[in-house]
């Protein structure tokens, strides 16, 4: 299955291709009085309103600032989502699409499912899913249900 | 954005290197290709998905390709155009400022000269000399009208008469030597008396054949006798002379009765300036040299007179003087002073851009309406610099820096907002992204994407490597640049020192003051007082000229403001008396640094110092000190502004020029916020220790900020070896 790279600060993170709807460069957050700090803001994503979650403060590093090289990724909603190729999936990702704001992209590789590695005990993280070994590199595979249903696990965020 | 219209270097110019053709190809041909793969992509969406919602999204990534792709062609045809452009523009300036300084620092040299023939028309053993030569004339004719006389009185008279004009002669032979060994740039002076014979010279070597010489016919002789008083001077410019076998440039003015500047004509001074010599070292200067030290080939530059005739050049076989160099007519007929101009024209059966630039003359001396001019081979201004050093500054940051020229940033910028990888890599994942939602039929699409970031990757790569090229071009040509000034601002800042560096041996030997110092009882100093302030009001230079006895006291100056203060004061103490009174040969000279010395108020003082020897010999013990005090600031600064970069006559964004001396203090500067004189200045080390002559470039931050430099040591000029100062011309870069 194609995997999306990203790095959040000095991590390499993946997310499944089929859960995104696009990638978009950092366009104008409207900030939102009262939303936690790690809400970036909403935009416009083709006339949907879409909240932006930022990583780097979702996972306690340094907080992802609007550069040249940030991006935002949007993910589908549910009801979007859909089997492809007949792979086992997350079957509930989140009622609305949400954005993650992350620090760059990196390419698209291909990751068997015999690649993937369940999480080393002492780095359990409820956002952590699988930790695959790229030659010297791990990558950490989000559990997308997890970080971006905020309206179950806000605490976590918050 | 504003491109040109018109493009002057396409890629078939023949002076695009080959390197650049075949980059501009293959990014070219790349970017061509990827427009039937866009269109494949489109016609793949139809075929795929009857979603008209996922056809439009593909369509649109494709089209996004296609408008990068596109925008990428144009731009990188005119990208070459713009690189060739700069370079060729950047060379140009650095050319025509080479053509300019030559025929200035040839211009200053020659005012120099015009202010000696007048000072020294006064000189007493000159005006006797002549004095009594047209006397011995006048007997001679009366001699031969009675010619058989047994009159014996008169012919004691005549005896008498010829004694005193041969004593005579042989003291202003003395003299005009002096000068001579004093001022080396001169071949020959010679005295003529009112008939137009030579009766004395300079020249040893040359005196045999030239006294008794008739120059009546010569125009430099005519002209001098018509002048109105002691300030006019007439300029030979170049012609063959009876004086010498070779073309001369010779300066004259009369010699008037008693000396008096208002007197009545008597006779006429002839300087003949070493002006080949002088140009010879000037021209070469100019010219680029490689590891042997030999001019490189394709390089010449020299002058030309108003009639359009060569007059001196770097090459005098190739170029000989006298005939009419073979570049386009308009370069040897520039009319205005300061007029310029630039062609490109076969020379030597290389092409080569040829610049001229008439000569401006200088303050208020008009010069000799000569035009100087530098052939250089075409090719070499779109030479690649090899020697890449690190200045620790990105290409990026260069880019964007004020050192590329307005026009150029722009093409960079949109280049760079083009070969964005960010922009690529985001068509090629969402496309990705795309493709995966069709499943199984959006496989198809996988090699297109695939190909589009491998393209995209490829020529942004290509062009990034193009513009970094460019930019690291710029950086180092503009070095280049403050290095020239540098070296400029080190070399008129030594010429104007070594005439003054003549002119106080020359002042030192004045009878006046020896005579004065002689008579130790008498006291009387009021005739070197006045001496001083007659010297003085000929230069505008000097805050004051001094005159310290054996002792150490300062017994006469120039200035009667500053006599109260200085009369009687002790300087036996000072760098620049203790070494005047080394002197034992009228050639040395004294020189204290620039410091802060307690005989001037001002900030910063420059002095140097001539032994005035016994009895106004040559060789001798010194009897006191010749001290001139120089107006330091008043003769730097005008240098340093000239020597400041600048873009259309207006100095660049954090553009200054300074010297450094030994310490590595400033001792003056065009920035004192900056660069403040007195303080050590903080730049690499590779330039502030400079060997004799040598120049370098390089980065530093300071303030806060980022800039360039240019630094030169002085090499000297002819005898005289500089004080180890060192030259610095400085500009940001952000």
């Amino acid at each position: 299955m194609l995997y999306s790279l990203f790095y959040v600060d000095k991590t390499i993170m993946a997310v499944p291709i089929t859960t995104i709807l696009e990638i978009v460069r950092p366009t104008k957050f409207y900030a939102i009085s009262g939303s936690p700090e790690v809400i970036d803001g909403l935009i416009n994503f083709r006339g949907k309103v879409v909240t932006v979650i930022n990583a780097g403060l979702g996972f306690g590093v340094n907080k992802v600032y609007p550069t040249d090289e940030s991006r935002v990724y949007i993910f589908k909603k549910n009801s979007e989502l859909k089997l492809v190729d007949g792979e086992e999936l997350d079957s509930d990702i989140c009622p609305d699409n949400i954005g993650l704001h992350v620090n760059n992209i990196e390419n698209v590789i291909n990751i068997e499912i015999d690649e993937l590695q369940p999480v080393p005990a002492n780095m359990v993280h409820p956002f952590y899913k699988f930790v695959v070994r790229k030659g010297d590199d791990f990558i950490i595979i989000l559990r997308p249900t997890e970080i971006l249903n905020l309206n179950k696990d806000r605490d976590l965020l918050s | 954005m504003k491109m040109s219209t018109e493009i002057k270097f396409n890629i078939y110019n023949p002076v695009i290197t080959y390197e650049h053709r075949a980059a501009y190809d293959m990014v070219l041909s790349q970017l061509h290709e990827i427009f039937p793969i866009c269109n494949q992509g489109k016609c793949k969406a139809l075929e795929v998905t009857d979603d008209p919602q996922k056809q439009k999204q593909i369509n649109d990534l494709m089209e996004k390709v296609e408008y990068i792709s596109d925008s990428l062609i144009n731009i990188t045809k005119v990208f070459f155009d713009q690189m060739y452009r700069a370079k060729e523009s950047s060379s140009q300036s650095i050319a025509h400022s080479m053509a300019k300084i030559t025929i200035d620092m040839v211009e200053r040299n020659l005012l120099e000269r015009t202010c000696d023939v007048r000072w020294w028309a006064l000189e007493k053993s000159f005006w006797e000399c002549v004095e009594a030569s047209n006397v011995a004339v006048i007997n001679s004719a009366k001699k031969s009208s009675i010619k058989l006389a047994a009159d014996s009185n008169m012919a004691i008279d005549i005896k008498s008469i010829e004694n005193t004009l041969s004593d005579r002669v042989t003291i202003a032979c003395l003299r005009l030597e002096d000068i001579r060994s004093s001022y080396t740039l001169y071949r020959d002076l010679v005295l003529v008396n009112s008939n137009g014979k030579v009766i004395a010279t300079a020249n040893i070597d040359r005196r045999e054949r030239l006294l008794g010489v008739d120059v009546s016919d010569e125009q430099w002789f005519k002209e001098a006798l018509k002048t109105k008083d002691g300030t006019e001077y007439f300029a030979q410019d170049f012609c063959n002379s009876k004086l010498e076998d070779n073309g001369s440039l010779i300066y004259s003015t009369a010699i008037r009765n008693k000396g008096d500047e208002k007197g009545e004509v008597i006779g006429v001074l002839g300087v003949l300036f070493d002006f080949q010599g002088e140009c010879q070292i000037v021209l070469n200067d100019a010219l680029p040299k490689d590891v042997n030290a030999e001019t490189l080939d394709g390089w010449f530059s020299f002058f030309t007179n108003n009639q359009g005739m060569v007059i001196c050049s770097s090459d005098q076989d190739f170029i000989p003087p006298g005939l009419v160099p073979p570049i386009p007519k308009s370069h040897r007929t520039l009319r205005n002073k300061g007029d310029f101009k630039f062609s490109t024209a076969v020379f030597c059966g290389i092409n080569c851009l040829i610049v001229s630039h008439k000569s401006e003359g200088f303050d208020d001396y008009d010069g000799l309406e000569w035009t100087s001019h530098l052939v250089l081979p075409v090719a070499s201004m779109f030479e690649r610099h090899i020697e890449n050093k690190d200045f620790g500054i990105t290409p990026k940051e260069l880019m964007n820096s004020h050192l590329i020229p307005e026009i150029n940033r722009q093409t960079f910028q949109e280049i760079q907002r083009n070969t964005d990888k960010g922009d690529i890599q985001l068509i090629s994942i969402n496309g990705i992204v795309l493709a995966t939602d069709l499943g199984k039929s959006g496989k198809s699409f996988m090699p297109i994407f695939d190909q589009i970031t491998k393209t995209g990757s490829s020529t942004t790569g290509k062009m990034e490597l193009l513009l970094s090229e460019m930019s690291t071009d710029m950086l180092n040509q503009t070095l280049k640049a403050l290095v020239n000034l540098s070296n400029q601002a080190i070399e008129l800042i030594d010429r104007n020192l070594f005439e003054r560096a003549a002119d106080v041996r020359w002042w030192s030997s004045d009878f006046v003051f020896c005579e004065a110092l002689k008579n130790t009882e008498t006291e009387n100093y009021d005739d070197v007082s006045r001496r001083l302030a007659v010297i003085n009001s000929s230069y505008s230079m000097y805050r004051d000229l001094v005159i310290a006895d054996s002792n150490g006291r300062i017994v006469a100056n120039s200035k009667l403001e500053n006599r109260e203060k200085l009369k009687g004061v002790n300087v036996s103490d000072q760098s620049w008396f203790r070494q005047g009174m080394q002197i034992s040969k009228s050639v040395q000279f004294g020189v204290q640094d620039v410091c802060n010395s307690d005989l001037e108020s001002d900030k910063t003082s420059l002095i140097y110092s001539g032994g005035i020897l016994e009895n106004g010999q040559r060789v001798g013990k010194a009897l006191g000190v010749l001290g001139i005090f120089f107006d330091w600031e008043a003769l730097a600064h005008p240098i340093l502004e000239g020597c400041v970069p600048r873009l259309d006559s207006n100095i660049v964004d954090g553009g200054a020029s300074f010297f450094t001396n030994t310490d590595h203090i400033i001792i003056a500067s065009t920035d004192e916020e900056h660069f403040s004189t007195g303080l050590q200045v903080n730049i690499p080390s590779a330039n502030l220790n400079l060997k004799e002559g040598e120049s370098t470039a390089g980065m530093f931050s300071a303030n806060g900020k980022k800039y360039i430099i240019g630094s030169t040591k002085t090499k000297g000029y002819r005898e005289y070896r500089g004080l180890e100062w060192t030259a610095h011309v400085v500009r940001l870069i952000d």
